[in-house]
């Protein structure tokens, strides 16, 4: 497994810049998800380490080698990078049967005739598809293709395997369970993995690391949580779910102790104490994060958390897992994910409250 | 596993030459180079077929001479296709295809509908039939209807006498009528095969809520399902009306004796039936003829702009089928009867044709086999089978691969120079058979001694390929519109070259569209009549031209024999075309 490297990497079409100097280092054995909305320039980031765009700009590595650096004019094509690729539309030959399919890029290598037979078989056992070798490859369900595309792509043992938005095809149901299957997969085969999605639940349930892209350029890098709970910005902690973002006022700064500082605010009708990653001066504006789930509803006048706002319930909605409750405050209406046990009456004063743990507060 | 050889940084900085950001270094790196000189030899290729046919047309018509004599250049041609005559000659051309083109349409939106959205009995058979006109040559039909409705000794006309006890013939082939008739038989067909799809792959649920909005069945045809059809219509009228123009056959058979005159015919004329030939004349009314063409191109075009001709979004839905009742027996009779006149009736008149002594003399001791005799002992008629096999495979063959490989570098890459390969493909387009024949005429006389072209098949060999080569681009270019980019990509990243992922999944994916063009490509060619009949010469006679020279000199029996033979190739090759495009698709 080789570990791959991005340095200064960028893409211009014409006077569009579609990656605009991206540094990335992807450890061997690592899973790394690029995500962000279309357009963001992740796709033509995977596409860049595949070889089948050209950088622009910088130079891009996959274990010891380079493999394009744009400066020097040296460029590697696609198929001497030894890669494995799945695509979103799983890109199956119609022409081929499934074995057919899969033994592809042994056939290409011209392996002997008795390896690829086992090969193939591993692979396909793998993704647990050995009974399906001999259908023809139109005659299969998404995610069956998808299994087969996950095959081809592991058969000849790459040094990285890149996915494009595999499991954007399937259902819901289907998606959580092959992403799961998948996540096993690679950490058994303990594989370089470099993975674009659009999905934020996906890309924090399968990697180990985060990097959030937005017009070209990377936001912020780092493990699911970190990126969840503690965003270095405003941007980025808008992109997972739908948190509650406050404009503040830093009132007080002192170090918790640990590796962050504790800040103390104020916004308009309320105060509170919070975490930040940097030390904010007094005065300064900032938006504070909590997120709906972090937020609890209580009777009117009852504080016990570190942040608290006042206000009256305007909206609540039952959506089975939990109640979506909406919360009229001075400052703004709050997003509030109570337990759909919870009973809450329209027009009832209430307090809402988070403990300081949950209130992430990044500069503007 | 180690098959590739993936460099560390500090050997490239001694071995990769440091390039400039400039193109012309560019393409010379790695594998630049083949693609530079790959796309030269197109770009030559293409220009020889396309750009020098046409530079010598316009030379020609500037140049008093004919090529190979001392001459000057002068605007005599031009001046001389300006006269009233010609005027009623472009009035004639376009009249007549205008005339037939209306009919053709509705008849055939007409077979369309009935064949696509309605419940007609055997649907899938009466497709086959209807369509089959389509692969006849033209000069078959245009003989044997010039024996069927022949005003003196025609079939028809003698049944109508018999049966009626007139003395003046019911109908008279050689007229505006009898050449409008001719045209849409070959029209009426066509334009089905061009809309049937579009009428199929309509998505119901388009009608079904204006349905469902309270519009009646006929608001819903006249609001919805005409409007959705409006492009294809469009477009279908367009073509049609281009190729109306174009069509040669029929003038030449029924036109001409009736003397009506149109500009194909004319072009033909000034070159094959004066004392002698008036070249500068052909080639300015040639030229001139382009103008027009291309005139009507550009008019399509603006026509068509922005209309999307996608109505199908290609889920796999049943198009809802009008139950007729009773009334299915109607169309469906409608349907045979228009197989009946358009195959059955000269076939028929081809075979008593063929074992009569005499043409229009049907009686019991007049039958023979003498013809057929005659026929398969004449060398002449063997030689024009092994000159029309020789140029249809080769011509079928070579017209796709160069098809094939113009539409893949203009719809899968991004090369410098490709749409210009694409235009050049498309320019014959705009020529006529008998334009680029007179084009090709004067291209090869211009050739230095040592290439001996003209007078051999090689030289209709490459006016057939220049002919063909816009329809095999769009087959292609259709075929590969439907592949995705990630089936090529996804072989590439998985260790494949280019030329394996060439062979191994372009092609093998591709090669049912290349068989059908080239099914298409062949049956052009040996339908093929305006451009042969100009570049044809003693020893490479196509069987089109045999049965020409034949009918002039009179022998229509021998013609019937010989368009026979001709009608059996058609239905055979037709025949394997279908069995085998079935067995593609159970494949799948």
């Amino acid at each position: 497994m080789a570990s791959v490297t991005l340095e200064n990497v960028s893409r211009m079409y014409g006077a569009i810049t579609a990656v605009d100097n991206v540094n990335l280092k992807i450890k061997s054995g690592e899973f790394v998800t690029l995500l962000g909305a279309s357009g963001c320039g992740k796709t033509t980031t995977l596409r860049m380490v595949a070889g089948l765009e050209k950088n622009t700009g910088g130079r891009i590595s996959i274990g010891d080698n380079v493999v394009s650096d744009s400066d020097k004019g040296y460029f590697v094509p696609s198929e001497r990078r030894r890669l494995g690729m799945v695509f979103q539309s799983y890109a199956i030959w119609p022409h081929m049967t499934v074995f057919d399919n899969v033994a592809y890029p042994l056939r290409i290598r011209r392996r002997p005739d008795t390896e690829v037979r086992d090969r193939v078989m591993n692979a396909l056992r793998l993704v647990e598809m050995e009974q399906y070798a001999e259908r023809p490859s139109p005659a299969l369900s998404g995610g069956q293709q998808q299994r087969v595309a996950i095959a081809r792509a592991l058969v000849f043992e790459p040094e990285v395997l890149l996915l494009d938005e595999p499991l954007s095809n399937l259902d819901a149901r289907l998606r959580t369970q092959m992403g799961d299957d998948f996540r096993a997969l690679q950490q058994r085969l303990k594989i370089t993995a470099l993975y674009v999605t659009h999905d934020q639940a996906e890309a924090m349930a399968l990697s180990d690391r985060v990097v959030v892209m937005h017009g070209g350029k990377i936001l912020q890098v780092g493990a699911p949580e970190e990126i969840y709970r503690r965003p270095e910005n405003r941007q980025v902690a808008a992109f997972f779910g739908t948190p509650n973002l406050l404009n503040a006022t830093v009132k007080d700064c002192r170090p918790n102790g640990g590796q962050y500082y504790k800040l103390s605010v104020e916004g308009q009708g309320w105060s509170g104490d919070c975490h930040a990653a940097t030390e904010m001066p007094k005065g300064a504006d900032v938006t504070v994060m909590v997120r709906p789930e972090n937020l609890h509803v209580r009777d009117a006048g009852q504080v016990n958390g570190d942040l608290s706002w006042s206000g009256e319930v305007s909206q609540a909605i039952f959506r089975g897992s939990h109640r979506s409750i909406m919360v009229k405050t001075p400052a703004q209406t709050l997003h509030v994910e109570a337990s759909s046990l919870s009973n809450v009456d329209i027009g009832r004063p209430v307090t809402v409250a988070a403990p300081v743990e949950a209130a992430w507060a990044v500069r503007n | 596993m180690t098959i590739i050889h993936n460099r560390p940084l500090d050997d490239i900085a001694e071995t990769a030459p440091t390039l400039a950001g400039n193109a012309f270094t560019r393409a010379f790196s790695g594998g630049s180079l083949w693609r530079l000189i790959g796309m030269l030899v197109l770009i030559l290729i293409l220009g020889f077929l396309t750009i020098y046919p046409l530079a010598m047309l316009l030379y020609g018509s500037l140049h008093s001479t004919p090529p190979g004599m001392a001459g000057e250049f002068n605007l005599n041609g031009y001046r001389s296709i300006m006269t009233t005559q010609n005027l009623i000659v472009l009035a004639n051309t376009i009249g007549i295809s205008l005339a037939k083109t209306i009919p053709s349409l509705t008849i055939a939106v007409f077979l369309a509908w009935i064949v696509a959205r309605t419940d007609t009995p055997f649907r899938g058979t009466l497709e086959v039939l209807i369509t089959l006109p389509f692969f006849i040559p033209p000069i078959l039909t245009a003989m044997a209807w010039g024996m069927l409705a022949n005003p003196q000794v025609g079939v028809i006309n003698m049944v109508w006498r018999w049966a009626t006890g007139a003395t003046d013939p019911l109908v008279n082939i050689y007229s505006y009528g009898g050449v409008i008739w001719h045209m849409c038989q070959y029209s009426i067909p066509f334009l089905f095969l061009f809309m049937v799809d579009a009428f199929r792959a309509m998505d119901p649920s388009l009608e079904e809520s204006s349905r469902m909005c309270g519009a009646s069945r006929w608001t819903t045809f006249r609001k919805i399902t005409l409007l959705l059809m409006l492009p294809v219509l469009t477009s279908s009228f367009m073509l049609s009306f281009i190729k109306g123009i174009e069509t040669f056959e029929s003038a030449l058979f029924f036109g001409l004796p009736a003397g009506i005159k149109v500009i194909t015919t004319d072009i033909y004329e000034s070159i094959n039936h004066r004392a002698t030939p008036d070249y500068q004349y052909a080639t300015s009314l040639s030229f001139a003829i382009m103008g027009l063409m291309f005139l009507l191109v550009i008019w399509q075009w603006w026509m068509l702009r922005g209309k999307s001709f996608q109505t199908v979004t290609g889920k796999g839905f049943r198009p809802s089928v009008m139950e007729l009742g009773p009334w299915r027996w109607v169309t469906f009779a409608f349907c045979v009867l228009f197989f009946f006149i358009t195959v059955v009736l000269p076939i028929g008149q081809l075979m008593l044709g063929s074992f009569f002594r005499f043409f229009g003399f049907y009686t019991y001791d007049m039958l023979t086999l003498e013809h057929y005799r005659n026929v398969f002992a004449n060398s002449e008629f063997w030689r024009a089978v092994r000159n029309t096999m020789v140029l249809g495979l080769l011509g079928a063959t070579a017209t796709m691969a160069l098809g094939a490989i113009v539409a893949y570098i203009s719809v899968r890459t991004r090369w410098r120079g490709r749409n210009l390969i694409d235009s050049m493909a498309w320019l014959p387009w705009m020529m006529p058979g008998m334009v680029l024949g007179v084009g090709f005429l004067w291209a090869f006389a211009m050739l230095p001694g040592p290439i001996p072209i003209y007078g051999t098949i090689w030289a209709l060999l490459l006016a057939y390929i220049a002919l063909g080569t816009p329809v095999s681009v769009r087959v292609m270019t259709g075929a590969y519109h439907q592949l995705s980019y990630d089936l090529e990509e996804c072989s590439r990243v998985h260790g494949a070259t280019w030329a394996q992922t060439m062979w191994r999944i372009m092609v093998a994916l591709a090669w049912p569209a290349f068989a059908v063009g080239w099914v298409l490509t062949f049956f052009g060619i040996m339908r093929e009549l305006s451009a042969s009949i100009l570049l044809y010469s003693v020893g490479s006679e196509t069987l089109a031209v045999v049965l020409m020279k034949l009918w002039a000199n009179g022998n229509a029996e021998q013609v019937s024999v010989i368009g026979l033979m001709m009608m059996l190739l058609v239905i055979v090759f037709r025949w394997v075309q279908l069995s085998f495009i079935k067995a593609r698709i159970s494949k799948l």
